[in-house]
């Protein structure tokens, strides 16, 4: 007997919705661990680096408790459920949009912070790729516009599924940038470093196109399957990472993950590879809510 | 599928991928061509931290010729057999460096110091032979005999570890023999990052060392003419020239490395200080060395780029009645404490007698800075730091052997007085009272 969801208690899992808010939750607390291990190299050596560590290990349980409060769909003003009271509504949206901003804010600090290290002293090709990775931070900048999407436009029409590819696509385009910058740091010693470079430009690609053409169903499955092989990606680059890392002999296997090449880095990968999924399936609903 | 989509998919993820080929081709060859992924690395990583720590170090290597030339931090500070490897921020670098690092690079001039004065020789006129291995000894005795296989400096059990430390080692470590079995360190003259052959021309790279009373090398230089012209137009030299391209156009005045090292006009340049020596300047009483006729040939050759021959000849001559001469006033003062020592006036102790530290100061100080006064052009350290106090010290010497010789016949002629018996009537007391 095939398992059936009560729809009136469960719809809420049924939609995409629900799922890019559990995305933003968790890349947003994931981000503490991620930063942390990244400000680590550097022993956080400014009090600043300090600073998206506390957001995340505070924005993600506010984000988890919002939904408690409000419910497990973020909504727009006006479009608050009529089930939930009032005031749970517009605390819930308020975290939202406070987490929100907050995210965006921490990523443009972040940026800016990354490029002075020494971009900023002197603007040249070598500065940009030793420089600290400066479009890391942006995945703030990028999960607080998912925040407020979502409390900002109505989920239901296909414009909130366009942003949702949107801002999947700007994933993709920091992480081609990522991508291309932490492997000329050693310059590209490896061929199979710029598999991330040529995938990472094929996803930005193709979820741009999905965006320009946003009716277009095989258009919408050549860009899933895009997204599918991202997933490939990035396991293929976390085992090579891991390979890397315990193969070179170091003081600790802490220090070689640490100092060697990013661990969770392909993560990404896949990570970014489900909001494009997300956006390519909120795009296929709305697409049909509307037709 | 729609033909829009299709294209602006392809248009951009082409556009990106190409971009990326394009940035990386870009890119100088030392960034990308490298042996291994750690060496590439190297390149940059190492300044994005320490320009925030240490960040002098940075500038300074900018500034080099290992930079220009794409030699990275790494390339130095991997850890060579015999060096303890350090695990710093993803990278295995070595805790110290020694000429074994430079070694790898630049074997020949490594080969050519340690031949030299500068090497083992060094070290052991402070702290004898007692660091160095056998194979080392045998090495510098060959070439050096008596230079490694001798005693402790005398001074050094009498001032103790500090003075040594903080004053003897600051030179004499140019000779100290490392961990890793090599010796020396080619910092001292070139400095670590910016690793110079322009600091290794400058006369104030040698003065470090080369200065004060006992060797007063760089003082008698800026008193030449050499030293004036130099001075005079520094400006105008191109002190950064290859050392196996060096022309007079570049240095048209010579420093202390012009001299004794340098390659001027295709002569063979040589990290061997002493193959342009004739005599043993810094000995108590210089003898000729055993390669004396091969060492003035050397630094004729050089001496030839700027000066006719008569002149050097001339030059030269004079230089070796300086040495004879001041030689047998050293000698003469030599011969005094000898005897003193003979005679048991002296204690077999070193330095713990005032006539000892003058006659230390007589040849070690006062001849010495004569016979390199005469050889670098330096009128007034000839005479008033060289000959002056030779033969003034020598006068103090004599009268302090008379006193000293005075004193011990005083002494035993006085047990002879108490013999004496003693006349009734205090005629004694009164003879004495005389």
């Amino acid at each position: 007997m095939p398992l059936r969801l009560n729809k009136e208690k469960w719809g809420w899992l049924t939609g995409p919705l629900f799922w890019v808010e559990l995305f933003a939750i968790g890349n947003i607390g994931f981000l503490a661990v991620d930063v942390a291990v990244a400000h680590a190299i550097n022993a956080f050596a400014h009090k600043a680096e300090y600073v998206p560590v506390a957001f995340s290990l505070a924005a993600a349980p506010l984000l988890a408790l919002a939904m408690l409060i409000g419910g497990p769909l973020p909504a727009p003003r006006g479009l608050w459920p009529s089930k939930t009271p009032r005031w749970r509504a517009r605390t819930a949206w308020t975290i939202g949009v406070l987490v929100g901003c907050g995210s965006i804010l921490v990523g443009l600090a972040g940026l800016f912070f990354h490029l002075d290290s020494v971009f900023f002293e002197e603007q040249t090709l070598r500065n940009l790729v030793y420089t600290a990775p400066f479009a890391a931070p942006l995945a703030y900048t990028g999960l607080g516009f998912l925040v407020l999407l979502s409390r900002m436009v109505d989920a239901r029409g296909p414009e909130w599924a366009g942003w949702v590819v949107v801002l999947a696509a700007g994933g993709w385009a920091g992480n081609f940038v990522l991508s291309l910058a932490d492997h000329a740091q050693n310059g590209f010693f490896y061929p199979t470093e710029w598999i991330g470079v040529v995938s990472s430009a094929l996803a930005f690609g193709f979820l741009t196109a999905v965006v320009v053409v946003p009716g277009n169903r095989p258009l919408r499955f050549t860009a899933l399957g895009v997204m599918v092989v991202q997933l490939a990606v990035g396991l293929l680059g976390f085992y090579l990472h891991v390979r890397g890392n315990l193969a070179k002999p170091t003081a600790s296997v802490w220090e070689s993950f640490l100092y060697g090449a990013p661990a969770f880095a392909p993560l990404l990968f896949d990570d970014l590879a489900l909001l494009g999924l997300l956006g390519l399936w909120a795009q296929a609903t709305s697409r049909s809510d509307a037709s | 599928m729609s033909f829009r989509g299709l294209f602006i998919a392809v248009l951009i993820s082409t556009a990106m991928i190409v971009s990326a080929f394009m940035i990386q081709s870009k890119r100088p060859h030392v960034e990308v061509k490298r042996p291994t992924a750690d060496l590439v690395k190297a390149n940059g990583k190492c300044a994005e931290c320490h320009l925030h720590e240490t960040s002098a170090v940075i500038h300074e290597y900018e500034m080099s010729r290992h930079n220009e030339k794409g030699v990275n931090c790494l390339d130095c500070h991997q850890p060579t057999k015999g060096q303890e490897p350090l695990d710093h921020k993803g990278f295995t670098i070595t805790k110290k460096l020694s000429s074994a690092n430079c070694q790898g690079c630049h074997p020949q001039q490594y080969d050519e110091y340690l031949k030299s004065r500068h090497a083992a020789p060094a070290w052991a006129s402070v702290a004898g032979p007692g660091d160095f291995t056998a194979e080392q000894i045998a090495f510098s005795e060959a070439i050096h005999k008596g230079a490694v296989d001798r005693p402790a400096h005398d001074l050094t059990k009498i001032e103790g570890v500090a003075a040594v430390n903080k004053g003897c080692r600051a030179c004499h470590d140019v000779g100290k023999p490392n961990a890793d079995g090599s010796i020396g360190s080619c910092t001292a003259c070139h400095a670590r990052h910016v690793a110079s052959v322009e600091l290794a021309r400058l006369p104030e790279t040698c003065g470090q060392c080369h200065m004060g009373p006992d060797h007063s090398q760089l003082e008698i230089y800026h008193e030449s003419k050499h030293g004036v012209l130099f001075n005079a137009q520094r400006a105008t030299m191109n002190l950064k020239a290859r050392p196996e391209k060096l022309s007079t156009s570049d240095m048209p005045v010579p420093t202390c490395a012009t001299c004794h090292m340098s390659g001027l006009e295709g002569e063979k340049f040589t990290h061997d200080v002493t193959q342009r020596l004739s005599y043993f300047l810094f000995a108590t009483v210089s003898d000729r060395r055993p390669k004396y006729e091969e060492g003035k040939k050397n630094m004729q050759a050089i001496c030839l780029k700027c000066h006719t021959s008569p002149r050097i000849l001339q030059f030269y001559s004079e230089a070796e009645g300086v040495v004879k001469s001041t030689n047998t006033l050293v000698k003469e003062a030599k011969t005094i404490v000898d005897g003193l020592h003979k005679d048991g006036l002296l204690t077999p102790e070193p330095f713990d007698e005032p006539i000892e530290y003058l006659y230390f100061d007589l040849w070690h100080y006062g001849g010495r800075t004569a016979k390199h006064g005469a050889y670098m052009g330096g009128a007034d350290f000839v005479q008033w730091h060289g000959y002056y106090e030779i033969v003034s010290k020598l006068t103090e010497l004599k009268k302090g052997a008379e006193e000293l010789r005075a004193k011990a016949a005083a002494k035993a002629d006085a047990p002879k007085a108490a013999e004496e018996p003693r006349k009734p009537g205090g005629q004694g007391d009164a003879a004495s009272a005389e």
